[in-house]
């Protein structure tokens, strides 16, 4: 379980998270909703242990993260996948691209072997990418350019990428936001799979109907921390906190 | 035409068709190719560090070393050349070592000429490189190092570029090597420290104008073939 204990996090001045407590289970999706601009892209980042929060505590399995040295911090981050809003493919091949992952994971020798192979050519796919493409429905671009994917494209091999090498968590931030509705449904589609699969993931989303289809859980953050924390359907059909009403039904907006 | 006068080596009868001795602008092309290619490798090693050092990390006299590489992009090569002339003399400090008017001394100044904008280019491609590809590097489980080959990976023109840039200030760069290398070639006329620049300019000088005119076509013939390569290792690296 990755969980968050009154974490705060400021840039500067700028109080961007307070006091928030929030936990991810293997197995179920957890939505992190809110306005544009209310830090559920830090949240979310906290979550993956990429960002150390100012104050508060957060653990990975019971084991308080930020206060292993960075080489234990390493293996626990690896433990988790993260897709970011904007498909950050690298410039090569799909396949180099969602290869990555596992690439990083192996010795330097091992690396090495690796580049020489597929310098002279003869490199076979490993099996966990073809596997991610599948999950995705890009097995067919396998050998195609990154760039020269379509916007939707690109975050479905951002997806797989991030699956490839079999991670207990995923964290995504907003991954449908810039996507035509079919991709969209791909990637919840897609998202509901990994759930299935015993993954935990953590999505941040300001759209709340993606999150009454997908999540099991919802963390509803209005500015100040979040607001309110409970199941999908309880959140939505009966909001205990007024502000989080006003949102859900559409009236508070930034 | 005038006489010239300083013959660079003993006139010989003309016996062949070709207008210039052929192991004489061979030898200049070994010098000029083997100058300029050792001082830009050594530049490269120095300013591809220097770049990710400056490109990631934030240190105490990162300003000044900024300032540094900013002045050295336009530091004149006769200036370079007459400091490393000054160095490498019997009096100066690297005098001990008996350098002067050789190669090594010719790569010293072209070093110092090529490392700035190797270094400037450089440090541009790499910040250049979107924190995004960072953060999905990082994200995926890389190390520090492994960012640091993604960013190097990612920034390859512009770092090829750079590289293409420091050659060709080195080996289109008169000043410098005329200064500290003295433009020799051995009593045989086979070239010691004389590149195609500076013996362009004694040629011209003496109105060998056949001679300056072959060791020009030479010089722009290797400075294009270098930049297709690049292009191409570019373009190749693209695509895989």
């Amino acid at each position: 379980m990755v969980r968050l204990s009154n974490v705060t996090h400021a840039f500067g001045d700028e109080t961007v998270v307070e006091d928030l407590s929030l936990s991810i289970d293997p197995g179920e999706v957890v939505a992190i909703i809110g306005p544009s601009g209310v830090g559920k892209t830090t949240v979310l980042r906290i979550l993956a242990l990429f960002l150390e929060p100012t104050a508060g505590t957060v653990t990975l399995d019971g084991r308080n993260v930020w206060s292993l040295s960075e080489e234990n911090r390493l293996q626990l981050r690896r433990r988790i996948g993260m897709v970011f809003q904007e498909a950050s493919l690298f410039d090569a091949t799909v396949e180099r691209n969602v290869e990555y992952g596992l690439r990083v994971r192996e010795s330097w020798r091992e690396r090495l072997r690796d580049e020489l192979w597929s310098v002279l050519g003869s490199n076979g796919t490993p099996e966990a990418v073809t596997e991610a493409l599948d999950f995705v429905g890009l097995s067919d671009k396998l050998h195609q350019e990154a760039r020269s994917l379509s916007g939707g494209e690109a975050q479905r091999v951002s997806f797989a990428r991030a699956l490839a090498y079999d991670p207990e968590y995923l964290l995504l931030d907003e991954p449908t936001s810039d996507l035509d509705p079919r991709n969209t449904a791909l990637i919840e589609a897609a998202v509901r799979e990994a759930r299935d699969r015993g993954i935990g993931v953590g999505i941040a989303t300001h759209d709340m109907h993606q999150a009454e289809r997908i999540a099991d859980r919802v963390a509803v953050i209005l500015g100040e921390g979040v607001a309110e924390v409970g199941s999908a359907e309880r959140v939505f059909e009966n909001p205990r906190d007024a502000r989080t009403a006003k949102f859900v039904a559409g009236e508070l907006v930034y | 035409m005038s006489v010239p006068l300083e013959p660079a080596a003993p006139l010989f009868p003309v016996v062949v068709d070709l207008p210039f001795r052929e192991g004489y602008v061979r030898s200049i092309i070994f010098v000029s190719l083997y100058v300029s290619v050792t001082a830009v490798a050594l530049s490269t090693l120095v300013s591809l560090p220097v770049a990710m050092l400056m490109g990631f990390a934030d240190f105490r006299g990162k300003q000044l070393v900024k300032s540094i590489i900013n002045t050295g992009m336009g530091f004149p090569s006769v200036v370079v050349g007459l400091l490393v002339l000054f160095a490498v003399s019997n009096q100066g400090p690297l005098g001990a070592l008996e350098l002067i008017f050789t190669r090594e001394a010719m790569i010293m100044s072209q070093f110092v000429l090529a490392t700035p904008p190797i270094t400037a280019i450089t440090l541009a491609a790499i910040t250049g490189v979107s924190e995004n590809v960072r953060d999905a590097a990082h994200a995926l489980g890389g190390t520090r190092l492994d960012v640091a080959l993604v960013v190097i990976k990612e920034a390859r023109y512009g770092i090829a570029t750079a590289i293409l840039a420091g050659f060709g200030r080195a080996i289109s760069e008169v000043g410098s090597v005329l200064i500290v290398g003295g433009n020799i070639t051995s009593a045989d006329g086979v070239s010691k420290t004389r590149t195609l620049t500076t013996a362009i300019q004694l040629e011209a000088r003496q109105g060998q104008y056949d001679t300056a005119m072959v060791l020009g076509a030479v010089l722009l013939a290797l400075v294009l073939t270098v930049n297709a390569i690049v292009v191409r290792l570019g373009d190749e690296g693209a695509m895989r």
